[in-house]
């Protein structure tokens, strides 16, 4: 049976650019200040050309990719790919706080959280999931744009719309680093060119090609020896699928 | 591929199911997984109320733990907003907890406007306010206090007591906002209406921003029927959002609007492009209006407005081939040039000629909610004068409005007679209105100012007593009917979700308190609850609705509301002649003159907001200052090169009236000729933290112009010019 | 400029007058109307007899049911009102009618 894969699948044309699911967001989660786990970007108009100007709003936030460059950067197996529900979650007890995943995202979508000192990111309200509520940004999205759901499970919406063949499906990539995204964009989407190469740490991507074994020793001499421990010893399952996928 | 269509048409269904499944299943088209609204959570409390960061009045579900408001979410069953929260509806809870919120009452002891304050217990407050009233009303009539109240459930209180206390002066934000449309629309069909943009082929807005000038279910009808394969076009001196993303958007000549639309009408009467045995039936005028708009041709239209001819023609005749199913947009805000009322009432001819009222994709009549009003019956006062102190200045004043404009220019003239108290609830004339020099002096003309608020605005700021009142969150309201267009004719109720956070007193308490203290106690004799069951008299299931769903629905008829019934006009008819503006030496069909020139190197000014905030009421909420911490002037880079003004100088914009200091956003967003703000900014008031010295306020710079048939605020008529700040 | 200082209703009863000059209403004291109507009406209309509110009939209307006042249901419950007082209810009710400027809200 096909594991579980949470994404969204976005008609980013209806966005209308009202940050509803940014302050949204920010409320469910606690993000402090002027941080944000989610964002909607703009195409700038272009008023030069004899073409009508015009704009396109593209709400993103973690694309909870295939082949997350933020897993290879973390030091202590805080940042994971959750096989269970695809998504790339967080370990809070595991996070020292380094900060190496916060640049290893091609997309920006990680920030240090000042009062805990811990990374953060989404995550599709765990909490809202359990209580039966879908994630705060899509609750309350004015044009309904964002389609939540398991893209693996043919009876959802989102594998519909994703499946259908309807609509052309787009992914915002980086060139560089392609981390295989799975945040959908319906017909087309703008813009496309913000993101940036993923800066992983070269022992970090070294370490990464290694066994588990291998892995562990590495860590130990490297950095959160304690906290590596731990994690190879609590999550051991939920590490040796990450590890079996990046095969 | 069935599957997958309809997959993909499901949010549309969560749209239109609810629109036009009238009657029964009114709630079939919510997805499943949205339905869901309990939480099984034992941990989160779940209420429903309704959202009071603008006029909307959103359904909302308050999640409260441990008696805190954890996060506001839609409730999905509330179809006038298409089960939807705004940033700013998500920020409420930033209000509740605003540090910034009055806590106390306070009198004020320094001198007014210098923010000294002293508090003061409740009972001493509303001691001196009773007092103060009494005086007042022995020394000048009970006409000598204006009450002045915004858009609120509770100002149906103030409106009463005013009454009873015995005074006719009582003006709502309407004159600062919407009246030049209601009157326009109002004299052409006898009602005003309710945009049905879901069905709409072809929408023309001009002077309205709905993709961020949020309007429920306007708003998101207008995506849901572009995605339909709806054409919108946007006439806009700006490049707002709205324009970024219609179908067309043409940079308008500002004040304008009146020839284009003159012009349309040309074309599509020229051109026998309408309905002549509807409108011969439905009607009354179409052969003076046919003598009337031959001279308004698109060439003579596009000189002025700036849109090319073809473009005119163009947009006349595919707006007709739509018809019914087109409009042009009527708009809300419409304080906008002194001939406000003749411009929106162009904009009504057109809708007429389309055949499109009460028809599905046009304009639609108010639905039947089915709230009552609660009867009272106020003393008869013999000393007052014979009417309104803004009385006969213009036509077509609403008499439960008023004109806030006119009535500041009387009481400041003391003529026709004096106004020396002054109660405001819920409305911010110190931000919002024009010529913030005349709004200082009306204070100071008082002897005696209450407001009543949750922070202290910067009308507060200039009250002698300010008494605070707890946020939506925290109070019991009374029902509210809401027309929701297409989408629903509902019933909405607000009761605390948490317990007030401090010793505040909601406007009905204190009203209540004041009332006893006048001896007119027996006019507020009555609990909230008890007055909910009044207004709630003739629908026996809405009580339960309410507290089931969080809203009641009357399943009410939507279109054909008018057959075989006559409009409500002099005519009886759709007037595209007005026979009473005729005898009332007013242009019975709109005749367009020209708006005043633009000097060299001189702007007009124009003003709007965005989805991020409502006016004054907003800005200082915190979560919301993150998205926009101060306003800025757009200037356009050919006028900025001329000025030598670069993105982020601060610069002085001034006009006949007064300045402002603002800091200079460069884009080609916006005419050559014409700069804009937003609302709501360069605040007064020091009790408002976060946006001391940030941006300029409008009140400071706009003239206080005024619509010469309704007497609403003209705030587009006014002309600055723009100087480099040259640090010192 | 100078505006027109004339209220829309003013003007409609001047034309009113125009048009049937026999009819003896019209003029009054509106405001006193509304006090009126509420005091010696609201009684039964609203809560014994039909709801009523000026916007339930149009002006032409409101003329027509004032020609002869001792027509009408509630002539008993008007005895004693002074025509005065009559005159300023039926301004109240025309002014506010359906098809008046400003039709009334409801309260």
């Amino acid at each position: 049976m096909t594991k579980k894969q949470l994404a969204m699948v976005i008609d980013s044309g209806a966005c209308i650019d009202c940050k509803a699911c940014v302050i949204s967001c920010k409320v469910a989660n606690k993000v402090p200040g002027a941080f944000s786990r989610n964002w909607i970007k703009e195409q700038a108009p272009d008023f030069s050309g004899t073409a009508r100007p015009s704009m396109h709003f593209q709400p993103g936030a973690c694309m909870h990719c295939d082949t997350p460059t933020c897993v290879a950067a973390c030091p202590t197996g805080a940042t994971y790919k959750d096989l269970e529900t695809g998504i790339v979650e967080i370990d809070k007890g595991l996070c020292i706080g380094c900060g190496n995943c916060i640049p290893a995202c091609p997309y920006g979508a990680r920030y240090r959280n000042p009062e805990t000192c811990k990374a953060d990111k989404c995550d599709y309200c765990p909490e809202r999931r359990a209580a039966g509520l879908p994630p705060a940004c899509v609750d309350t999205c004015p044009t309904k744009a964002r389609v939540f759901g398991d893209i693996n499970d043919p009876m959802s919406e989102a594998h519909q719309l994703l499946k259908s063949g309807k609509n052309p499906i787009v992914t915002v990539v980086n060139e560089v680093t392609d981390t295989k995204p799975n945040m959908y964009y319906l017909d087309k989407t703008a813009p496309g060119d913000w993101t940036e190469p993923a800066v992983v740490p070269a022992s970090m991507t070294a370490m990464k090609q290694l066994t588990p074994l291998v892995k562990g020793i590495v860590g130990l001499s490297g950095l959160g020896v304690l906290a590596m421990l731990g994690r190879q010893l609590l999550v051991g399952d939920s590490h040796e699928q990450e590890e079996n996928h990046h095969d | 591929m069935a599957s997958n269509k309809g997959a993909s048409l499901s949010r549309r269904d969560f749209f239109k199911a609810s629109g036009l499944a009238v009657g029964g299943g009114l709630l079939g088209g919510l997805a499943p997984s949205v339905a869901k609204a309990a939480v099984p959570d034992s941990k989160w409390e779940s209420h429903f109320s309704a959202c009071d960061m603008c006029f909307n009045k959103c359904g909302l579900v308050a999640r409260v733990r441990d008696g805190v408001v954890t996060k506001l979410d839609p409730n999905p069953k509330f179809l006038k907003s298409r089960g939807m929260l705004c940033a700013r509806g998500n920020a409420g809870i930033a209000q509740l907890y605003d540090p910034d919120r009055l806590k106390h009452p306070l009198i004020r002891v320094g001198d007014r406007g210098e923010g000294k304050w002293q508090r003061i217990p409740w009972d001493e407050a509303l001691d001196m306010a009773a007092r103060k009233m009494q005086e007042i009303r022995k020394k000048y009539t009970p006409c000598g206090h204006l009450f002045s109240a915004g858009a609120d459930l509770q100002t149906q209180f103030v409106t009463r007591f005013a009454e009873v206390y015995g005074s006719y002066n009582i003006t709502s934000h309407e004159s600062l906002c919407l009246l030049s449309g209601t009157r326009g629309f109002l004299d052409t069909f006898g009602e005003v209406p309710f945009a049905d943009v879901l069905n709409s082929r072809y929408v023309i807005m001009a002077g309205a921003n709905r993709f961020e000038a949020l309007v429920t279910p306007d708003s998101m009808d207008l995506m849901t029927a572009m995605k339909d394969g709806c054409k919108l076009v946007v006439l806009d001196p700006r490049f707002t959002k709205t324009a970024a993303l219609a179908h067309e958007w043409h940079p308008i000549r500002p004040g304008t609007d009146m020839i284009f639309m003159l012009a349309l009408m040309h074309i599509i009467i020229g051109e026998k492009l309408f309905d002549p045995e509807w409108i011969a039936e439905k009607t009354s005028g179409i052969e003076k209006l046919t003598e009337h708009v031959r001279q308004y041709t698109p060439q003579a239209a596009a000189d002025q407005c700036g849109i090319p001819r073809e473009d005119i023609v163009r947009i006349a005749r595919e707006l007709a081939e739509a018809a019914p199913r087109s409009m042009v947009y009527p708009g809300r805000r419409t304080s906008d040039y002194e001939n406000s009322t003749q411009i929106r009432r162009s904009f009504a001819l057109v809708n007429a000629l389309l055949g499109n009222w009460d028809r599905p994709g046009g304009l639609l009549a108010a639905r039947q909610v089915g709230l009552k009003g609660v009867p009272y019956d106020p003393p008869w006062y013999d000393e007052n004068p014979d009417d309104r102190v803004d009385a006969h200045k213009v036509p077509g004043m609403f008499e439960h409005e008023g004109s806030f404009v006119i009535t500041r220019d009387a009481v400041l003239k003391g003529e026709p007679y004096p106004i020396k108290g002054w109660f405001v609830y819920k409305t911010n004339p110190l931000v919002n209105a024009p010529n913030r020099k005349k709004s200082i002096e009306m204070a100071k003309a008082m002897e005696f100012m209450t407001v009543v608020d949750i922070t202290m605005s910067d009308t507060a700021w200039m009250a002698d007593l300010v008494l605070p009142a707890p946020s939506y969150l925290e109070r019991q309201d009374p029902c509210s009917g809401l027309q929701g267009s297409v989408a629903c004719a509902c019933v909405v109720k607000r009761d605390p979700v948490v317990e007030p956070l401090y010793k505040t007193r909601p406007v009905f308490d204190i009203l209540k308190s004041i009332a006893d203290r006048l001896e007119l106690g027996e006019h507020f004799d009555f609990s909230m609850d008890e007055y909910r069951d009044q207004q709630l008299r003739g629908l026996p299931d809405a009580m339960d609705a309410l507290d089931r769903d969080g809203v009641y629905y009357n399943p009410s008829k939507v279109y054909g509301i008018y057959d075989g019934r006559i409009y409500k006009t002099t005519s009886h008819k759709i007037e595209l002649y007005n026979k009473r503006y005729e005898q009332m030496g007013q242009d019975p069909m709109p005749v367009y003159t020209p708006p005043s020139s633009v000097p060299e190197n001189h702007f007009r000014l124009v003003i709007g907001r965005n989805a991020y905030l409502t006016h004054g009421s907003t800005c200082n909420n915190a979560m919301l200052h993150e998205l926009v911490p101060e306003n800025e002037l757009w200037l356009h880079p050919s006028a900025a090169t001329k000025q030598g003004i670069d993105t982020g100088d601060t610069v002085l914009v001034s006009s006949a009236v007064g300045q402002g200091e603002i800091k200079v956003r460069v884009t080609e967003k916006i005419r050559e000729d014409t700069v804009y703000m937003l609302t709501g900014f360069g605040p007064l008031s020091k009790g408002l933290s976060l946006i001391q010295d940030s941006g300029a306020s409008i009140a400071d710079i706009l003239e206080d112009r005024f619509d010469t048939i309704s007497g609403n605020a003209s705030m587009h008529e006014t002309i600055v010019s723009v100087t480099r700040k040259v640090p010192a | 400029m100078k505006r027109k200082a004339i209220i829309f209703t003013g003007a409609l009863l001047l034309t009113l007058a125009a048009v049937s000059m026999a009819f003896a209403f019209g003029g009054g004291n509106g405001r006193k109307g509304k006090f009126l109507y509420r005091k010696s009406c609201r009684s039964c209309h609203g809560k014994t007899a039909s709801d009523l509110s000026p916007a339930t009939k149009t002006q032409a209307e409101w003329t027509a049911l004032f020609k002869d006042v001792s027509k009408l249901p509630c002539n008993k419950e008007w005895q004693g009102l002074p025509d005065k007082d009559l005159n300023d209810i039926f301004t109240y009710l025309h002014d506010y009618a359906k098809d008046s400027p400003t039709p009334a809200k409801c309260s």
